[in-house]
């Protein structure tokens, strides 16, 4: 099976990709002017703040980038688009053949390429609203290679995107548009302008029954365009048959090939790098920390601040209770503090927590590491049959581990951690 | 202005202004042709689907003279978006004052008569293909156009982005190049106009290229010989030469135009601005094919033929190839213009009636502009100036020149001048 992707995503500048209107209207039609409407007489003048942002995803998608580029007219009428035609980018796009670097595999980029939004159409009962503020938003298009092979891959695929996006400064909550190309067998299916990442999924799950279905059937897939009906759950055959052969591309005369000058990009940030290397491998710890740091800056800050110098389990274990109580502007000094607690296995309550961010001393119980193993080898050398019953029932690990913590006011986690590795070294007593 | 019911008198028989600004001043006056926006006057490029669009904002060129001080008369005339060599492509077809049962050329057709029927005034005009250099020429002023991209293009309704340039005519090179200080330069409006130096470097040789002097009518090519004979009293020496590749310059300049024009024209869909349809219950296809209904023939000819063109499975062979050959032009033509101007006639006809021109099949139209397309479609500046009058009707002669030279041929134009007497039957 292969699945590719084109993404669309708004571009976060404050003013429209080739006039001065801004991108942040809320009342309608009230962000326009000749140009993003379209008026004879009016021309593009190109944004380079939206050239910038491009570049930088395009390098963080370690995406080649020519020395130019440039723009071409895409013609089709919509009332939607202003001046019938699109500008957007074809062979000299922002940037080409690069990746997204998931757990297991690379899903290649195949192009990144800048474009102007059409208006958004508000459809009412028997009319329809046209809001043009929408109109000439500069877009990100991301064309994937058909390398994503499973729903999962395409969730993770999709996620990691949306994080990279959204270190590089781009607003996730805006909702993610796609089209989806599935091949179960030979046919190309396209599923057209598919809203939010939920959607895509459940698109990509139905359209993969459904040809899956027809395979196994022996009936023909036919290549074809389709639309998502998220009432029904299920993809259906567009009737709209545009295609290059009708767009008609022409560069775009009124835009001179812009010369791309070497520059400091913002540098790309790696959620899921980031997650394994501080998880040390890819399992369930890895997926804990990737939660909290995929779309979190401020909780990648204060991992990065912590990293090493307090067990991962401390900092995870601060981390959620700060999210908990939306306390992650905590000053780094408090925040050292909450590590101490946690390391020494107090758990955080919010009473905690008040505590410290007054600066009033918690009363923890510091134990070393030195104790807890004296006092492990002291029970496991006292009650020597509990290694012989350890390897028929492993719950008399926990039970170790329970009164040792008892005994020591330890944290259990940091106890069982230790008897771990006491095990490990095979002794004996 | 004081002569106001002079020019609305002659304009109800010549038909060159659109739209008069009453409230005008006398002095330092110009005029726009109707493609250029002026703020709060209508615009319609002389096409019915933009009847009732009053631009929100002025072309950088409007606002340039104003700002100078220049004072805005009113709007000319023109073939329908530019697409036209006679004025007759429009529903109202500017005549020729030399004789009005001639036309006055195209497709800055008002424009020209403008110039020829008014003293002190310049014409802001636009030139595609020839667009100036051709009514300049059939009206005996002279029509400056300038290198692509020296002048701001914003504020001008696209005819061919690439092709499009904005320039002048007035009745001296003087004028011209007064206005032309004025509204030349850098706008960050315009992306492809640019800040570059202008030179006047003066040439001494005149190229004459053997395949622009076929199929001119006889007359003219009498009456360009014994201009050269002038010229060279003048010091100049003139050259002939061979250039095979200038034949490619109009299927080239038709392509590129008709593609560029093709989506140019998509935005008329007739609901935002122009000519509006109430027929809001209809499905979008059919609302927008309704409302195009009024685009002219050769607007829908263009059309068609510019979206044929541009289509993927032809692209190769005709756009794109057109591209390539207006960049192999340019190189050959820049060559040939090291040391030399290229001149000759403007015009291979003299202005024909006004219903012989309208009946004119498509192809020998375009035939018509095979002397203006050359340096249009290259981007190159030129001039056309009056040189003699034949049966009482004006002839003009088209000087070429390298790119940013363009002082150059106003200088040229200025020397010529002295020894020449306009003739003009108007003068209001
Ligand atoms: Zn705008």
């Amino acid at each position: 099976m292969k699945i590719g992707l084109e993404v669309h995503v708004a571009i976060p500048t404050k003013s429209k990709l080739f006039c001065a209107c801004s991108t942040s209207a809320d009342e309608p039609n009230s962000s326009i002017c000749p140009i993003c409407m379209g008026f004879p007489g009016s021309k593009p003048m190109l944004n380079k703040a939206a050239i910038e942002y491009a570049l930088s995803v395009s390098a963080a998608l370690h995406c080649k980038t020519g020395k130019a580029t440039s723009f071409v007219r895409k013609v089709y009428f919509y009332p939607d688009l202003p001046k019938s035609y699109q500008i957007t980018q074809l062979q000299d796009a922002i940037g080409f053949g690069g990746y997204v670097e998931l757990e297991k595999k690379k899903i290649g980029i195949r192009r990144i390429q800048l474009e102007e939004d059409p208006a958004k159409i508000i459809r009412e009962d028997n009319y329809t609203l046209i809001d043009f503020n929408r109109s000439g938003v500069p877009l990100l298009e991301i064309v994937t290679e058909p390398d994503i092979a499973s729903q999962d891959e395409l969730r993770e695929f999709v996620n990691e995107l949306r994080s990279i996006l959204y270190y590089l400064g781009f607003d996730i909550e805006r909702e993610i548009k796609a089209d989806l190309n599935i091949s179960v067998a030979d046919a190309r299916v396209e599923v057209k302008n598919v809203n939010g990442i939920r959607n895509l999924v459940d698109a990509a799950q139905h359209e993969i029954r459904r040809q899956e279905d027809l395979h196994s059937k022996k009936q023909k897939i036919v290549a074809e365009t389709r639309s998502y009906n998220e009432k029904t759950l299920r993809t259906e055959s567009s009737r709209e048959k545009e295609s290059d052969e009708e767009y008609g591309f022409i560069y775009e005369p009124d835009l001179t090939v812009y010369q791309i000058k070497p520059k400091k990009l913002a540098k790309p940030i790696y959620a899921g790098i980031i997650a394994r290397e501080l998880a040390g491998g890819t399992g369930q710890l890895k997926k804990t920390v990737l939660d909290l740091i995929q779309f979190d800056s401020r909780a990648l800050e204060l991992f990065e601040h912590a990293r090493g110098k307090w067990p991962l389990q401390s900092i995870i274990n601060v981390v959620e209770v700060l999210n908990k109580y939306g306390a992650k502007d905590i000053g780094m000094a408090h925040f050292e503090k909450l590590l101490d607690v946690a390391r020494a296995g107090t758990p955080i309550s919010k009473q905690v927590l008040e505590q410290v961010k007054k600066g009033v001393k918690v009363e923890i119980s510091e134990v070393s590491s030195a104790e807890v193993d004296r006092e492990i080898k002291e029970i496991i050398r006292k009650n020597s049959h509990l290694l012989k019953e350890y390897e028929k029932n492993p719950k008399v690990f926990n039970f170790i581990v329970g009164d040792v913590a008892k005994k020591l006011k330890a944290n259990p986690k940091e106890v069982s951690e230790r008897l771990r590795g006491i095990l490990e070294k095979g002794f004996k007593g | 202005m004081k002569n106001l019911g002079e020019i609305k008198d002659l304009n109800q028989r010549l038909h060159f202004f659109s739209a008069i600004n009453d409230s005008a001043k006398d002095a330092a006056r110009f005029s726009v042709k109707d493609n250029i926006c002026v703020k709060g006057f209508e615009a319609r490029a002389g096409s019915k689907i933009l009847s009732g669009y009053v631009p929100p904002f002025d072309a950088t060129c409007v606002e340039r003279m104003a700002k100078k001080g220049y004072n805005f008369i009113g709007k000319t005339v023109m073939d329908e978006f530019g697409f036209g060599s006679f004025g007759v492509n429009t529903d109202v077809q500017a005549r020729n004052p030399f004789d009005e049962k001639r036309v006055a050329g195209g497709s800055s057709s008002g424009a020209a008569v403008a110039t020829a029927v008014l003293k002190d005034h310049i014409a802001i005009s636009e030139s595609t293909g020839g667009s100036i250099s051709n009514p300049a020429s059939f009206c005996g002023v002279v029509g400056f156009t300038p290198t692509y991209g020296t002048v701001s293009r914003y504020g001008l309704i696209d005819y061919a982005n690439s092709l499009d340039k904005i320039g002048l005519m007035a009745r001296s090179s003087e004028e011209i190049r007064k206005a032309f200080d004025i509204i030349r330069g850098a706008d960050r409006y315009d992306t492809t106009c640019t800040e570059n130096g202008i030179t006047d470097s003066k040439k001494k040789k005149l190229v004459v290229i053997d395949q622009l002097m076929h199929g001119i009518d006889d007359g003219i090519l009498a009456s360009f010989e014994a201009l050269l004979a002038k010229l060279e009293g003048m010091g100049y020496k003139v050259e002939r030469t061979s250039l095979d590749f200038i034949d490619k310059a109009i299927p080239a300049y038709y392509i590129i135009s008709m593609a560029e024009a093709s989506t140019n024209l998509a935005k008329y869909t007739g609901y935002k601005y122009g000519r509006q349809l109430d027929a809001f219950t209809k499905k979008y296809n059919e609302f927008f094919t309704e409302a195009r209904e009024v685009f002219g023939m050769e607007a829908k000819r263009r059309i068609v033929l510019g979206t044929f063109v541009r289509s993927a499975s032809v692209k190769e062979r005709y756009y794109t190839k057109a591209l390539k050959v207006r960049a192999l032009l340019a190189n050959k033509l820049s060559e040939l213009m090291k040391d030399a101007f290229v001149i000759s006639p403007t015009m291979p006809i003299m202005a024909p009636k006004i219903d012989e021109a309208a009946e004119l099949p498509p192809l020998q139209a375009y035939a018509m502009d095979s002397l203006t397309i050359p340096p249009n479609l290259t981007g190159l500046p030129h001039v056309s100036f009056p040189y003699d009058y034949l049966k009482g009707m004006p002839v003009g002669a088209q000087l070429v020149t390298t790119h940013f030279n363009d002082y150059a041929l106003l200088d040229f134009v200025g020397k010529w001048e002295k020894s020449f007497d306009y003739k003009f039957k108007y003068n209001l």
